[in-house]
C-alpha cells in the first residue's frame, strides 16, 4: 500500500469542495433566495478553512476566514446575493484555489483587493441600527422571530464519539446562545453486556431560551449534522421570563401526553408556529419517561442525507485504474493466445477452460471499463463558470443549459474533451450569439442560449454544443477559402463542404475573427483532438437561427472491437464501429483498374487497394474482399485479401517515432503474439476522397 | 483501580483516565468486578478525565445492577466527574441521585 501525502489528500478534497462552492455560487446567481445553496456554499468554505488550517495552509485559512465573515451577512439573509457579489465571490474562490495549488503565483495584494471588494459589497447597504435589523431579518418566517426560544432534541449516531466529536462541547456552544436547559435522556443506555463503551447512547433534550435564528443553532451542529438527528421546534412561551430555573420550567409544562401537546401549545400561544402542522412524530421521543418533558418534534432535516450515506463509494487514484486497465489488456491478449492454442489442439478440457477464461476475461474487461466511466456532468459543471464570465465580459446575456449530465464516458475521454469544448463554447458566445441590439432587431429574445448536451447513441456518445445565434456566414467562408486558394473561384460546393474549411489549419486569421461571423479560432485543433480520440466533429447551421456542433465519441479509448483482416502477409485491424458491410470484389470491379469505384447497390463508392497501400508482396488472393467503412456520410471500400474475423483489440499507442505515420492509429498484439496495426479510418477516408478529387481534376484536364 | 479483598465488600477504584481513549479498559475492569461479587462499590475519587463515555458506562453499570438486583454503589465523585456530569445536563444532586440511585457521598 502506498501512503498518500496528506497535503495531496487535502488538495484533492479542496478541489472537490471548490466545485461545490462554484456550483452553489453560480446557482445562487439564478436563485438568490435558495437558502440551501447559501448553506452549501458556506459549508464548503468552512471545511476549506478548517482543513486548510489543519494542513498548514495558514494563508488559505485566514483568507477564507475573511471571506466567510464577509459572506456571513448573505447567509443571515441580511443582504441579497447580487450578480456583482457573486462575481467577487467567484474571484475570491479562484484566489483560494491559487493559494492552495500554486501559492507562489499569488500575491497578497490581490487577495486584499478581493476582500476589499467583498467587504464593500456586503457593507454597502448596512443600515445604521444593526440590532433593529436582526429583529426584522427573517421576514419569511414571522413566527420564528417572535418565539421565546427553541426546543431541541439531539440524537447522535453511535460512532460519533470515535470521530473525536464531543457532544458536551456542542451543548456548551448551545448554552452560549442563551439560557439553556439540558436534560440527558438515558433510556437508550444498554446493559453492560450489550454495551460498546465507545458508542454514544445518551441523547439530550434541550430548551434554549433565546430568540436566536435557526441558523445560529445549525451553526453549532454544522460539523456533525450528517451524523446526528436534530429535532428542532420553536418554544411557545411568548412572555416567558428568559432565564427560568429548571424546576420552574418543569412546572410550566406538566408532562402533557404527546398527543395533546399541540392543543396545549396552541391555546397557550396562538402566535407560535402551530406544531400540529408538523407531519411526523417520533414514537421513541414520546416515550421518554424520566425527564418529564414531552418534546414535540419536527421532522429531522438531515434524514435524507443519512439515507444517501448508504451508497458506498471508494476513492481510487486515477493511475491505479489505468494500471488495472493495462493489466486487463494484457490478460485479454494472453487469453487470445490461449484460445488460439486450444483451438489448434484436440484436448476438449483445455478448450473448455479456454472458453471459460474467455468469458471471464470479457466480463472483467467490461467491469473495468465500467469502473473508469465518469458522468460527463463533472465536465459540464466547469463550463458554467466559463459562460458566466464570457457573458459578463462580452455583455451578452447568455443562458446556459445542459442535459445528459449522467451520460458516462471513459475518464481519459473526459479529460481530453475539456479543451475542445472550451473552444466550442467560447466560439459560440463570442461569434455565434449576436449582441443584444442585433438580437432585438431580428426579433429574438435578448438573452442568448447555449445548450450543451450529451447522449448515448449505440457505441458512441454524441456531445452537442448548440447556440441560437446568427449561424455561419457561408458566403464569407467561401470568399475566405477562395482568397486563400483552397478552392477555385466558382467551384461548385455544397454549404456543408464549405463549412468544412473552418477546420482547415490557419483558416481563420486575426482580422477575420470579428468580421467573420463563422468559427475558425482553433477549430483545426479541436478537430484534431477529437479525431485523436477516434471521434468525429460535425457542423450544421441555419442562418439566423444558430449553429450546432456535434462531436461523436467512442465510449472508451482502451479496448475496441475490431475486424481482423489480412493483406499479403500482414494483418490489420479495422475498428468494427466504422465497418458498414463486407462485399466481395467482383471480377467486373477488378477489371475497372483505372476507375477505382465500386458499385454498391447503385451507389458509387471509391475504394482503396490495401495491397498497393501496404506494398504487400506475393500474389494476391483470387477472391479479393472489400470492407466498406464509413465516417458519417462518406463511404470508402478497402480491398483486402482475407477477412479473418472479429477481434477484441487492446489498443497500444504507437511510439513517438511513428508520429508521422498517418494511416495507422495504433497497434495491438494478436493471439499468436504477433503485432497488428490498427487502421485509421478517418485518414483512409480522407485519402480516398483526395484520390477521387485528383482523378476528377486529371479527367477534367 | 486495585481490588481490595480485605474489605468486606469489593471496592473498585476507577483509574484517572476514564475518557474514550481508555474507556474500553475501564469497561473490562467493571465487567470483571461485576462477575466476582454480589455487591460492588465503585470509587470515583481519582477520575481525572471523564467524558460522555464515562457517564454512559456508569449509567449502564447502575442500570445493570438494578436489573440484576445486585447493589452497585458509587462513591466519592471527583470534581472532574462532577463537572462532566454537569455539562451533560445532570445539573443537580437530585438528578444525579435519580440516575445513579445508589450513589453514596464518600466525602
Amino acid at each position: 500500500m502506498s501512503t498518500m501525502d496528506p497535503t495531496e489528500v487535502f488538495r484533492q478534497e479542496a478541489s472537490e469542495l471548490f466545485e461545490v462552492l462554484e456550483g452553489a455560487l453560480l446557482d445562487l446567481g439564478q436563485r438568490p433566495d435558495d437558502r440551501e445553496l447559501v448553506d452549501s456554499a458556506f459549508r464548503a468554505l468552512h471545511t476549506i478553512k478548517g482543513s486548510g488550517a489543519m494542513f498548514g495552509f495558514d494563508k488559505v485559512a485566514s483568507f477564507t476566514h475573511e471571506f466567510e465573515t464577509a459572506f456571513d451577512r448573505v447567509r443571515k439573509g441580511e443582504i441579497k446575493p447580487t450578480q456583482e457579489l457573486i462575481s467577487v465571490a467567484l474571484a475570491a474562490k479562484d484566489y483560494i484555489r491559487a493559494l492552495i495549488e500554486d501559492p507562489q503565483s499569488t500575491d497578497d495584494i490581490i487577495g486584499e483587493a478581493i476582500l476589499d471588494d467583498l467587504r464593500r459589497f456586503v457593507s454597502s447597504d448596512r443600515p445604521s441600527a444593526p440590532v433593529a435589523e436582526i429583529a426584522e431579518a427573517p421576514p419569511l418566517a414571522p413566527n420564528e422571530s417572535r418565539q421565546a426560544g427553541w426546543h431541541l432534541y439531539l440524537e447522535f449516531e453511535s460512532h460519533i464519539l470515535r470521530n473525536g466529536s464531543n457532544p458536551l462541547d456542542l451543548l456548551e456552544d448551545l448554552c452560549k446562545l442563551g439560557p439553556c436547559f439540558v436534560v440527558p435522556v438515558t433510556d437508550g443506555i444498554p446493559f453492560l453486556d450489550e454495551m460498546d463503551p465507545e458508542d454514544c447512547y445518551l441523547k439530550w433534550d434541550v430548551k434554549l431560551h433565546a430568540a436566536c435564528d435557526k441558523d445560529a443553532i445549525d451553526d453549532v451542529f454544522m460539523f456533525v449534522q450528517d451524523e446526528m438527528k436534530l429535532t428542532l421546534s420553536p418554544l411557545a412561551q411568548v412572555e416567558a421570563p428568559a432565564p427560568a430555573p429548571l424546576f420552574q420550567l418543569l412546572d410550566e409544562e406538566p408532562a402533557p401526553p404527546a398527543e395533546t401537546v399541540a392543543q396545549v401549545m396552541e391555546s397557550a400561544a396562538p402566535v407560535a408556529a402551530p406544531p400540529a402542522a408538523r407531519p411526523e412524530r417520533k414514537a421513541e421521543v414520546a416515550s421518554e419517561p424520566k425527564s418529564d418533558i414531552k418534546p414535540e418534534t419536527a421532522p429531522a432535516r438531515r434524514e435524507d442525507a443519512k439515507q444517501e450515506r448508504g451508497i458506498a463509494t471508494v476513492r481510487v487514484q486515477a493511475e491505479r485504474l489505468d494500471e488495472l486497465m493495462d493489466r486487463v489488456g494484457e490478460l485479454v491478449i494472453a487469453q487470445a493466445r490461449l484460445t488460439q492454442l486450444a483451438s489448434a489442439g484436440s484436448d476438449l478440457s483445455i478448450k473448455m477452460i479456454a472458453e471459460e477464461i474467455e468469458r471471464l476475461a470479457s466480463s472483467l474487461r467490461d467491469t473495468t471499463m465500467g469502473a473508469r466511466m465518469v458522468p460527463i456532468g463533472s465536465l459540464f459543471g466547469r463550463f458554467r463558470r466559463l459562460v458566466h464570465d464570457l457573458s459578463r465580459d462580452l455583455s451578452k446575456p447568455v443562458e446556459f443549459v445542459t442535459s445528459g449530465e449522467d451520460t458516462e464516458l471513459d475518464k481519459t475521454m473526459i479529460e481530453c474533451l475539456a479543451d475542445p469544448l472550451v473552444h466550442l463554447i467560447r466560439n459560440a458566445i463570442d461569434h455565434g450569439i449576436e449582441d443584444s441590439a442585433t438580437r432585438a432587431a431580428n426579433g429574438k429574445t435578448e438573452q442568448g442560449r447555449i445548450e450543451l448536451a450529451a447522449v448515448h447513441s449505440g457505441a458512441q456518445v454524441l456531445v452537442t454544443v448548440k447556440d441560437n445565434g446568427g449561424g455561419l456566414n457561408t458566403a464569407r467562408i467561401r470568399a475566405k477559402a477562395e482568397e486563400q486558394g483552397l478552392i477555385a473561384a466558382g467551384a461548385v460546393l455544397s454549404d456543408h463542404e464549405i463549412h468544412q474549411f473552418l477546420f482547415h489549419p490557419g483558416f481563420s486569421t486575426a482580422q477575420t475573427i470579428s468580421a467573420l461571423s463563422g468559427r475558425g479560432v482553433g477549430m483545426d485543433v479541436v478537430k484534431r483532438t477529437i479525431e485523436n480520440m477516434r471521434g468525429s466533429i460535425d457542423l450544421s447551421t441555419r442562418p439566423g437561427q444558430g449553429t450546432i456542433v456535434t462531436l461523436r465519441l467512442p465510449l472508451t479509448l482502451a479496448i475496441i472491437e475490431g475486424l481482423l483482416i489480412r493483406v499479403g502477409e500482414g494483418r490489420y485491424i479495422i475498428p468494427l464501429s466504422a465497418v458498414e458491410e463486407c462485399v466481395e470484389l467482383t471480377a467486373e470491379d477488378e477489371r475497372s483498374r483505372g476507375r477505382n469505384f465500386l458499385n454498391v447497390r447503385g451507389n458509387l463508392v471509391p475504394f482503396l487497394r490495401l495491397r498497393e497501400l501496404m506494398a504487400a508482396s506475393g500474389a494476391p488472393d483470387r477472391h479479393q474482399k472489400t470492407i466498406i467503412i464509413s465516417t458519417g456520410e462518406t463511404r470508402v471500400g478497402l480491398v483486402a485479401d482475407q477477412i479473418i474475423g472479429n477481434h477484441q483489440t487492446v489498443i497500444k499507442s504507437l511510439s513517438k517515432l511513428h508520429s508521422d505515420v498517418t494511416i495507422f492509429s495504433g497497434a495491438t498484439i494478436l493471439g499468436d503474439g504477433t503485432a497488428a496495426l490498427i487502421l485509421d479510418v478517418a485518414q483512409l477516408v480522407a485519402m480516398a476522397q483526395s484520390k477521387v478529387e485528383k482523378q476528377h481534376i486529371s479527367e477534367a484536364a | 483501580m486495585a481490588l481490595n479483598p480485605t474489605e468486606p465488600k469489593w471496592s473498585l477504584r476507577l483509574p484517572a483516565d476514564c475518557s474514550i481513549a481508555a474507556i474500553r479498559n475501564v469497561y473490562d475492569l467493571i465487567r470483571e468486578a461485576f462477575g466476582r461479587q454480589e455487591r460492588l462499590e465503585i470509587d470515583c475519587s481519582s477520575v481525572d478525565k471523564a467524558d460522555v463515555t464515562s457517564i454512559q458506562l456508569l449509567l449502564s453499570t447502575a442500570k445493570t445492577g438494578e436489573a440484576q438486583g445486585r447493589p452497585v454503589v458509587l462513591t466519592s465523585f471527583s470534581q472532574s466527574l462532577r463537572n462532566t456530569l454537569r455539562r451533560a445536563g445532570f445539573a443537580s444532586e437530585a438528578m444525579i441521585d435519580q440516575h445513579f440511585p445508589q450513589k453514596k457521598d464518600g466525602t
